[in-house]
């Protein structure tokens, strides 16, 4: 069985690693600290000793060292832990030099609000595109660092997109930027992982990764279109 | 402690219904009828809220500290006995107003326990509120509730301590008192130093629903993550609050089982001192993807980490004092095995979380959930079952019934395990926490994710059913149990020699202490045990 | 082995009812502390909010600090006439600290009542309605932080006065520190405030 979603971002398998590399650790100590735990169990059951030894462990002793050793393995452990992560916090979390696309993707209650920058590329002007309906979806090329300015209109949610294994909470009045390189395509939801009142469940749009000339295809077509729709309003 | 059973179960009931819920989704639920997501959305946070503060707190700090800590110092009562029932009532009155806010207009607060706002400020009924609105109520309430509960435990707290300090027995030096009042004494001052912000915080809530104050509105200068620090700077040395009472009541039931001295008494105070000091700058990792300085987040990732060192030495001193031991399986032992067993996954699966990465993608979903019931679960109901299958005949002077005690134990156990074990798989699989119906996300609504929400649901509402006979047990032998001895477990503590049930004052003659809580087996004396009263020969 | 140590009882015995309070004093200030800490933070960020505190009254706030700190004098003396049971001064200091805190309330809901004139109020929308939406969280901080500091002038009254009428009939004379411990921290809480709320301009 596959305990992880399919990944499909650059840097999600480095999560999924992460999980492997954590459990053999803590895996292996908590198969010692059960055997700690139940081996004196059978061992020293009150019909096979006649009495107790008189250990108190106390600072210093030789049974107090022993413990000490296994508390410093423990924090040896945890400090590769720690090594070995931070690879992975900082791929999610620093930004890469070069930028492809960009978006803004706004929280409401209660759906994702898109907004793609327009020809010029800049955002504020007055060709930007706003998709803010249910279940509509935001089309991201593929093999290319997306950046997504992440925001929120009322309340705090988070955006959560499973298969790339980012999570990001969006706050009020911040402006948060992070990003993805879709390594397939497909499409995949948008979830709102942090509790933003009752639709909250409802609260879902959807990412559709295509390739390069499909996704100039369709800016092509939504631009000319909000371009249209702006010089009927005119 | 009736009132804390009492909320254990309507926390219960609530659990019971989201659970239902989740397996069939739109389906009735029996006792209950059909569930609305705005309902669900009050269960949730109120199952948290109750279970909480309103169990863990009360059950274990308040009950267990009340009973146990003027009677294992050799005191005849509190400090403050008057202190002590103006604090009970102060959390009756919360409990009821907690239970008010039910059947308010607009029902309870519906904003997750951890009530970050501006959610609880504004809108998580309807998005464009009016001061006399519904949210208006049910938040209002909630907050004043926690405000009284607060009260109580502070009133409670500072009884605690005044009597520890000022009402030991002669001999009672500070390296002689057991580890439970020791334990119990460090969670109060733990929760001391944390509340007070979190009452700021709370304050500034308050008036933001009020009084129309914009704390934590970001349009008018205020920070919605401001509230997230305060809330954790309290959220996390709370886990701790729960988990150390629990861990004393370990300290006392493993000697006296293996008869054997507690491994390691003095280091295992110096380790939870370290924690306690170290818990109240571990809080921001409630809060690594919310959009704090990654740098920051480091930081609390490798002081999360290391407070893991502490902990790991507080339960290999616990095992140790197996080790070599003479040990004997009671009821009480059993449930304190179970609790360091159960613990163990917590705490292990607590490392996935502290680190920030992993945290990335773990956040918000049942990984989480799992994790924190496989901590909490054993810190509150093991460490109580624990304690009360222990001192209840120093309680009331009769006897449980073993058979049923073991009966609840093991039922207890598996059904736990069958609850939360499989979220762990549904949290890996991204489900996210708090969502009314998963049928319309594709990567959840799919085998085994379905059949793994049936079976935690099953397990949690037979895991209610199996209270039953604790229940049953709890009162048919308070009212007709065989009367019990003295010292059924051969202690050293001093509550064990004062009659069952104590009488008023706790002890005909003021107790003398000669020696430590734990020597048990000691070389040549003639029995393995040597009461802390007891002069030496 | 350790059990042929003293059997004396422990050798420091701080009254209990001191110890009490002092534990509920650090209860207090961590809740204060609290609210001060949001509140400087808040403050560093906006500079802008100088201009607000511009429009406290420092002379009404160094009047009340003057107020408080003789109050604070007049419990000590109150204590010392405890100490030597003399039941006449006891009344005459506790009350002259009772007026104190009148005198302290007074001029605080004169301050208020200026300001709530303004438009300077909890939320203050006449502020926001200028579109200076910031500025008015300043004033939040101010009516909380000095609101609440009210309360506990209000609350170390009725202490003392409690306190006051026992001492009157000759009973519970420690009392009388214990409520005074209780305003020396009424007092400590408004030192911090005044210079953060009033000085800093």
């Amino acid at each position: 069985m596959n305990i992880f979603p399919e990944s499909v971002s650059t840097y999600g398998s480095g999560i999924d690693n992460l999980f492997w590399l954590i459990l053999a650790f803590a895996g292996t100590a908590f198969v010692i600290s059960l055997f700690l735990l139940l081996y004196p169990l059978f061992k020293n059951h009150h019909t096979r000793v006649k009495r107790a030894s008189y250990i108190t462990g106390s600072l210093g002793k030789f049974h107090f060292k022993l413990v000490a050793v296994a508390m410093l393995i423990m924090a040896m452990s945890d400090f590769i832990i720690l090594f070995a992560e931070h690879s992975t916090w900082e791929a999610f979390t620093t930004l890469p030099k070069q930028k492809d696309v960009e978006y803004i993707v706004t929280g409401r209650q209660w759906n994702w609000i898109f907004t793609y920058p327009g020809r010029d590329g800049v955002f504020g002007t007055a060709d930007d595109v706003v998709i803010d309906e249910p279940n509509s979806e935001l089309h991201v090329p593929i093999n290319k660092n997306a950046f997504f300015q992440l925001k929120a209109k009322d309340v705090v949610h988070s955006f959560f997109v499973v298969n790339t294994r980012l999570k990001q909470d969006c706050i009020p009045g911040r402006t948060i930027t992070r990003w993805i390189n879709f390594t397939k395509e497909g499409k995949y939801d948008i979830s709102c992982a942090e509790i933003c009142g009752i639709a909250h469940t409802k609260m879902r749009n959807f990412i559709v990764v295509e390739s390069n000339e499909k996704y100039d295809h369709f800016i092509d077509s939504l631009y000319n279109q909000q371009a249209a729709t702006a010089g009927n309003q005119q | 402690m009736i009132t804390g059973l009492f909320m254990a179960l309507v926390g219960g009931f609530l659990a019971y219904v989201f659970r239902y819920n989740l397996a069939f989704p739109g389906e009735s639920i029996p006792l209950f009828g059909q569930l609305s997501a705005g309902q669900y959305n009050q269960f949730i946070t109120n199952h948290g809220l109750i279970m909480v503060f309103w169990v863990g707190m009360p059950l274990l700090v308040g009950a267990f500290g009340n009973f146990l800590i003027p009677i294992m110092i050799g005191a005849d009562d509190m400090a403050f006995p008057k202190l002590n029932m103006l604090s009970y009532w102060f959390f009756l009155t919360s409990a009821i107003v907690l239970m008010i806010s039910f059947f308010v207009p607009g029902g309870a607060f519906a904003g997750g326990w951890t009530m970050y706002p501006p959610l609880s400020v504004n809108g998580y009924t309807d998005p464009s509120p009016s001061f006399l609105s519904a949210i208006f109520y049910g938040s209002s309430l909630m907050i004043i509730a926690v405000a009284l509960e607060f009260t109580a435990i502070l009133m409670g707290g500072i009884n605690y301590l005044v009597t520890t300090i000022n009402k030991r027995a002669p001999g009672m030096t500070p390296f002689r008192i057991p580890l439970a009042v020791w334990y119990i004494d460090i969670a109060t001052v733990i929760f001391m130093f944390s509340v007070g912000p979190l009452v700021a915080g709370a304050f500034m809530l308050l008036f933001d629903i009020t009084l129309g104050s914009g704390f934590y509105d970001p349009a008018r200068g205020g920070d919605p993550v401001l509230f997230q620090h305060l809330f954790w700077f309290f959220g996390h040395p709370e886990v701790y609050v729960l988990l150390l009472p629990t861990l004393g009541v370990l300290g006392e039931i493993i000697p006296v089982f293996s008869r054997k001295p507690l491994f390691g008494y003095k280091p295992l105070i110096v380790l939870s001192l370290i924690s306690a000091v170290l818990s109240v700058v571990v809080w921001a990792h409630h809060q690594f993807i919310a959009g704090i300085d990654p740098r920051m987040a480091t930081f609390f990732s490798v002081a999360t980490i290391l407070i893991s060192i502490p902990f790991s030495g507080i339960f290999l001193s616990l095992m140790a004092t197996l080790w070599g031991g003479k040990i004997k399986i009671t009821v009480p032992m059993s449930w304190a095995l179970g609790m360091i067993g159960l613990f163990l996954v917590g705490g292990f699966t607590g490392l996935f979380l502290g680190s920030n990465a992993f945290d990335i993608y773990a956040h918000d979903t049942y990984f989480i959930v799992a994790h924190f019931h496989y901590t909490l679960f054993p810190s509150v109901f093991f460490g109580f079952f624990a304690a009360f299958y222990y001192w209840f005949p120093k309680f009331t002077g009769k006897e449980l019934n073993k058979a049923l005690g073991y009966i609840h134990f093991w039922l207890t156990f598996i059904f736990f395990n069958g609850v939360f074990f499989v979220l762990f798989f549904n949290g890996l699989g991204g489900q996210h926490r708090r969502i009314y119906n998963y049928e319309m996300f594709s990567n959840v609504a799919i085998e085994p994710y379905i059949t793994f929400e049936k079976i935690a649901t099953i397990s949690a509402i037979c895991l209610i059913l199996s209270q039953v006979i604790f229940l049953w047990n709890f009162i048919v032998s308070w009212a007709a149990g065989r009367k019990a001895e003295k010292n059924p477990w051969q202690a050293n503590t001093l509550e064990w020699v004062a009659d069952s049930p104590p009488p008023h004052g706790n002890f005909h003659t003021a107790p003398k202490v000669y020696r430590g809580a734990y020597e048990y087996s000691v070389p040549k004396a003639s029995e393995d045990f040597l009461p802390q009263n007891l002069q030496a020969d | 082995m350790e059990n042929q140590k003293s059997l004396s009882l422990p050798s420091i015995k701080i009254p209990q009812g001191r110890l009490g309070i002092w534990t509920l004093i650090v209860g207090e200030f961590m809740i204060f502390g609290g609210l001060i800490g949001c509140y400087i933070l808040y403050r560093l960020r906006y500079p802008e909010w100088a201009d607000q505190a511009a429009h406290t009254s420092t002379l009404i706030g160094a009047l009340n600090t003057i107020v408080l700190l003789t109050s604070s004098f007049t419990v000590v003396k109150a204590h010392e006439a405890a100490n030597r049971k003399d039941l006449k001064k006891i009344t005459l200091w506790l009350s002259v600290s009772i007026l104190g805190g009148f005198l302290f309330l007074i001029n605080k809901s004169i301050e208020y009542s200026t300001e709530i004139s303004h438009g300077f109020t909890f939320s203050s929308p006449a502020l926001q309605a200028d579109g200076d939406t910031i500025g008015s969280l300043f004033w939040s901080f101010y009516f909380l932080l000095t609101g609440l500091h009210g309360a506990h002038v209000i609350v170390g009254m009725i202490l003392m006065l409690w306190a006051l009428l026992q001492a009157r009939k000759g009973k519970n004379l420690h009392r009388v520190e214990l409520s005074g411990m209780y305003w020396h921290m009424v007092d400590l809480i408004w030192i911090f405030l005044f210079p953060l709320l009033y000085l800093a301009k």
